[in-house]
């Protein structure tokens, strides 16, 4: 299909650039219901049992590999498929990520009616997960591109979509299932078709809108630095000689040390409020922190990122990783004192960095390794989110189990579980402290750069 | 290559309010909805 082909995206003059955050919002809004997905968990195991669970209806521990399954592909697609990305332009990616998101919620909705899990999990976890990668490393360069002036800021914007899509994926799920139930009926399998088909227009409409720059595009009075700044490269890496450069792996360490921190107490957080402030804490207000740390999360995603524009993006990693240890070791502090306050500060910020963390690092890469490539080296780094990911929730829940085991009281088994976070951090600040500019040896040479482009 | 300016004429004004709106009418309802919630965490 021609209207794919990255030639046809090419903009005429007089297009505005600040159409492509709203094109690259509307993959990502989309896409960020992945952080929604546990809306449909208690409905999944009452499919059969209707008002509650039947013996042969599905367990919470079979759902919860949906979700993995998804970031796990989420992460491979990304690797895999980065360079097909970058050469094939961003509106056949967008096209492509819609076609396997929205086809994940049909298949799942075919293994739903049918009760088959097995479907469930290829069609959301596999297929959607493709969906996931594809669509979340889709908008990257091109954005860079437009923005040569405000890269963090305007990548910042793209993947606050990514946190925001739950805030409108999960009460629109509620409300599906609400008007699709019955008395007999639980509604999930016709509320993923509803998303399926809303997904893929919403997801087409930024497919159809964006653009990609004219070779040698400036934005009108942008004039690069005289003299460029040391950590940031005009040189273009090549996709797989950035896997061979220290920087690569550095910065792949930091992501995943960052995320490790940040993922490892955001699934306990609800728990942690409770148990950290007993009878203080309610079910219902700890569900509202979770909703709270979530805006903090996407907040941080363009302030940061926005922020990194005028620090470096060296220097905001320095931030997150000084001011994240200090927190996570005072968090502690504000349990034993019993400031509620003082904990949802602490934590805000922390989700702040966190969130700061996955939005920064596109335009870190583009820093270090150029643009010509890096939505597809950003797509290799986010194998680190996938690591992140299992290291994370299993690092705290055991260290909670064990101190549980071992007579430590709830309200103080998270004390060693922030501690080992902000050692996390100090290792990520000693990672960070040691990248520096590429090697001129791994810059692609004028004529491969021209053939590239 | 010699800069090409991008002019910004009229239409674009009117596409840029439509695709911001799309985008930001549906995350400004969920964020109102979240900011809601939390509040009663301080009730």
């Amino acid at each position: 299909m021609s209207f794919l082909d990255r030639d046809r995206t090419i903009a005429k003059p007089g297009f505005s650039r600040w159409l492509i955050p709203p094109a690259a919002l509307c993959v990502h809004l989309c896409i960020g219901q992945a952080y929604a997905f546990s809306v449909f968990n208690l409905p999944m195991t009452k499919l059969l049992g209707i008002a509650q669970s039947a013996p042969d209806d599905w367990a919470l521990t079979d759902l919860g590999w949906i979700f993995s399954l998804a970031i796990f592909f989420l992460g491979a697609s990304a690797a895999l498929l980065g360079r097909w990305v970058e050469e094939g332009g961003p509106r056949r990616a967008m096209f492509t990520a819609a076609l396997c998101w929205s086809g994940g919620f049909l298949i799942a909705a075919v293994g739903v009616y049918l009760h088959n899990i097995w479907i469930v999990y290829f069609g959301y976890g596999i297929v959607g997960g493709f969906g996931l990668g594809l669509g979340y490393i889709s908008p990257v360069s091109t954005l860079i591109k437009w923005f040569p002036d405000r890269p963090g800021m305007a990548t910042g914007m793209a993947i606050m979509g990514f946190g925001g899509g739950a805030f409108i994926a999960s009460p629109l799920s509620v409300w599906l299932m609400q008007q699709f139930s019955t008395p007999t009926h639980v509604g999930v399998a016709e509320t993923f078709l509803a998303l399926g088909a809303i997904y893929f227009c919403f997801m087409m409409v930024g497919a159809a809108i964006v653009r990609v720059p004219p070779a040698g595009w400036k934005p009108e009075g942008y004039v690069a630095p005289a003299q460029p700044k040391k950590l940031v490269t005009t040189r273009d890496v090549y996709v797989y000689d950035a896997l061979k450069t220290p920087q690569f792996w550095l910065i792949w360490a930091i992501l995943c040390l960052n995320v490790t921190a940040g993922i490892g107490v955001l699934g306990q957080a609800s728990a942690m409020s409770q148990e950290m402030f007993p009878g203080r804490v309610t079910v219902v207000a700890a569900s509202g922190f979770v909703g709270l740390m979530s805006l903090f999360n996407m907040g941080g995603r363009f302030f940061w990122a926005s922020m990194s524009d005028l620090l470096g993006r060296r220097n905001t990693y320095f931030i997150f990783f000084a001011l994240g240890t200090l927190l996570y070791a005072a968090v502690p502090s504000t349990g034993a004192i019993g400031s509620v306050v003082l904990f949802v500060i602490a934590y805000g910020v922390i989700f702040s960095m966190y969130g700061g963390g996955f939005a920064t690092v596109p335009a870190y890469l583009k820093d270090m390794f150029g643009t010509r490539y890096v939505g597809a080296i950003h797509g290799l780094l986010l194998t680190a989110w996938s690591m992140a990911g299992i290291f994370g929730p299993t690092l705290v829940n055991y260290i909670r189990a064990y101190n549980v085991a071992h007579g430590v009281e709830k309200a103080q088994a998270y004390n060693v579980t922030m501690y080992v976070m902000a050692v996390l951090l100090v290792v990520g600040f000693i990672c960070n402290y040691f990248v520096s500019a590429v090697h001129g040896r791994y810059h692609m040479k004028l004529r491969q750069a021209e053939e590239a482009a | 290559m010699a800069q090409q300016p991008m002019q910004e004429p009229q239409s674009n004004t009117l596409k840029l309010i439509l695709a911001w709106g799309f985008v930001g009418i549906p995350l400004a309802w969920g964020i109102v909805r979240t900011v809601t919630n939390a509040l009663k965490l301080f009730r």
